[in-house]
């Protein structure tokens, strides 16, 4: 592009003084095969170099590490923020380079802020799901934790950050597990600098929002929905009885038949499928989920619980998935 | 020209990682101001550095701001945005209040928009409320409790009236108000 930026004064001034008859600006015959020809040299030489944005010359590491705290309207502690920033994978070069000019200035890596961050991470995002989701069953809390705290997740999550540029490491573009260890340890230095309801509100405002717009069922796949129903409604004494409501179409490709469940005589849930079996299975599936409170209409997670919310594991069942 | 001969990427209106539902953050994160001391063409950009380029900084203490003197080379501002984008814009012969209002187009949006093409001009993640539908959707409740086979609900009325069947009955009418008359008399 800078190529083309560069020689399209040249192009248009040449063409100044040329009547053009239609509506459409000239590009030289020369432009294509030229481009082409640099692209096949810099694919010669091992394909595009991408240059870490902080070898630039205008690059200032304080400045972006108190940016990156304004933007996050955080206060962090400045040295935390850049140990925070600081990945293992460049304090090993750094050691080997100083080996080699014979001095020795010790640094210090990320590895504990983000052990830290991480342990208080995991903490939190339980305590909230449970919170907010104070039917949904303890496997369920999990999957979604697991979805929340996984590396994708959080390294989608700390790239939207900025952190792609300041983090230091040995590599550029950095991968994913960097970032999100990166995310990690900035999450421990707030713990260390401004305390843990800061950091909670952190988690919640940048992790848990994650789930916003998504529906908390599809992190859980339920193996057998129809037994753990079942299980389910025998704890409370009640009769489950699913009925043949509706089929439509029977022998033919387009069959469709609908699944009634009747507890106590009392329509609980439907579902419908090309057979009689799938049908059964949705409307499981569909009575679960009027169960653990994660319908389809639910209302919208809350986002907006302040402080650390308590504990209550008491009260919150197990369901065993077969 | 079709869009397939765009150069234009396509988007969706999309926020950033949910930006605003837990809180805001200010999507560009580092502005390079780049221009010439004495080149007439860097005027504008050079009295916007004078005048307001400190205020800008102090409110907007999120942005790092580079200031990048390069002699006898026309102005450029170059945006980076926090997913990536890297926005180029010359400066060269703006003025002073053309230049305040495109920084501030460059602040406020949220990576390379107009760089690409938006496909429509909203987005959901859940086009249908209602699910899919099957033939039990709008059934009528009436169904529920009919005695089947009934006539009202077995009949077949969706073959439209064929045109013979249209003569017979305007025929057998007429012939109906012609002995109407005759028994008048």
């Amino acid at each position: 592009m800078a190529f083309i930026r560069r020689y399209i004064p040249l192009v248009t001034q040449s063409l100044k003084n040329v009547y053009i008859g239609e509506q459409r600006r000239k590009i030289h015959r020369w432009v294509a095969p030229t481009l082409m020809a640099l692209k096949s040299r810099e694919n010669k030489q091992g394909g595009k170099v991408i240059n870490p944005r902080n070898t630039f010359l205008e690059w200032n590491l304080e400045a972006e590490l108190y940016a990156f705290g304004k933007r996050l309207s955080e206060n962090f502690d400045s040295d935390l923020l850049l140990q925070a920033f600081t990945d293992r994978s460049y304090v090993i070069k750094e050691e080997m380079k100083q080996k080699e000019m014979e001095f020795d200035i010790k640094m210090k890596d990320n590895r504990e802020l983000a052990e830290e961050g991480r342990k208080f991470m995991e903490q939190y995002i339980q305590l909230y799901l449970e919170t907010v989701l104070p039917k949904f069953p303890m496997e369920g809390i999990a999957s979604i934790h697991n979805h929340l705290t996984s590396e994708k997740v959080l390294a989608n999550v700390s790239l939207h950050l900025g952190t792609k540029d300041i983090i230091l490491a040995d590599e550029y573009p950095v991968d994913n597990y960097t970032l999100a260890n990166a995310f990690k340890a900035i999450v421990g230095a707030l713990l260390r600098s401004s305390g843990e309801e800061q950091a909670a509100h952190f988690v919640r405002d940048f992790v848990i929002t994650n789930l916003q717009g998504q529906d908390v069922n599809e992190f859980w796949h339920i193996e057998d929905p129809w037994t753990m129903l079942t299980d389910l409604i025998a704890k409370t004494g009640s009769k489950l009885e699913p009925r043949l409501i509706g089929e439509v179409g029977k022998n033919t490709l387009l069959a469709c038949y609908r699944v009634g469940l009747y507890l106590d005589k009392k329509m609980l849930s439907s579902g419908f499928g090309e057979t009689v079996a799938t049908a059964k299975e949705m409307a499981a599936r569909e009575a679960l989920k009027k169960i653990f409170g994660t319908e389809d209409n639910m209302y919208p997670i809350n986002f907006k619980l302040n402080g650390i919310p308590k504990s209550s594991c008491n009260s919150r069942y197990q369901v065993s998935a077969s | 020209m079709s869009n397939s001969n765009l150069f234009l990427k396509s988007a969706f209106v999309r926020a950033p990682l949910q930006n605003g539902v837990g809180r805001y953050v200010c999507q560009l994160q580092r502005i390079v101001l780049k221009f010439c001391k004495s080149h007439g063409g860097s005027r504008g950009i050079r009295d916007f550095i004078e005048q307001d380029l400190v205020n800008f900084a102090k409110q907007n203490p999120s942005v790092v701001v580079y200031l990048k003197p390069r002699r006898h080379r026309s102005p450029a501002v170059v945006a980076e945005y926090l997913n990536g984008d890297r926005v180029w814009m010359s400066m060269h012969l703006k003025t002073h209040s053309e230049i305040t209002k495109w920084i501030e187009v460059l602040r406020t949006q949220q990576g390379d928009v107009s760089g690409a093409r938006l496909r429509k001009y909203q987005y959901t993640d859940h086009p249908s409320l209602q699910g899919p539908w099957t033939p039990f959707t709008f059934k009528d409740p009436e169904l529920n409790v009919a005695q089947l086979p009934d006539p009202k609900f077995g009949a077949n009325n969706r073959i439209p009236m064929s045109a013979t069947e249209k003569l017979r009955i305007m025929f057998e009418k007429q012939k109906i108000s012609d002995e109407e008359v005759k028994t008048g008399e």
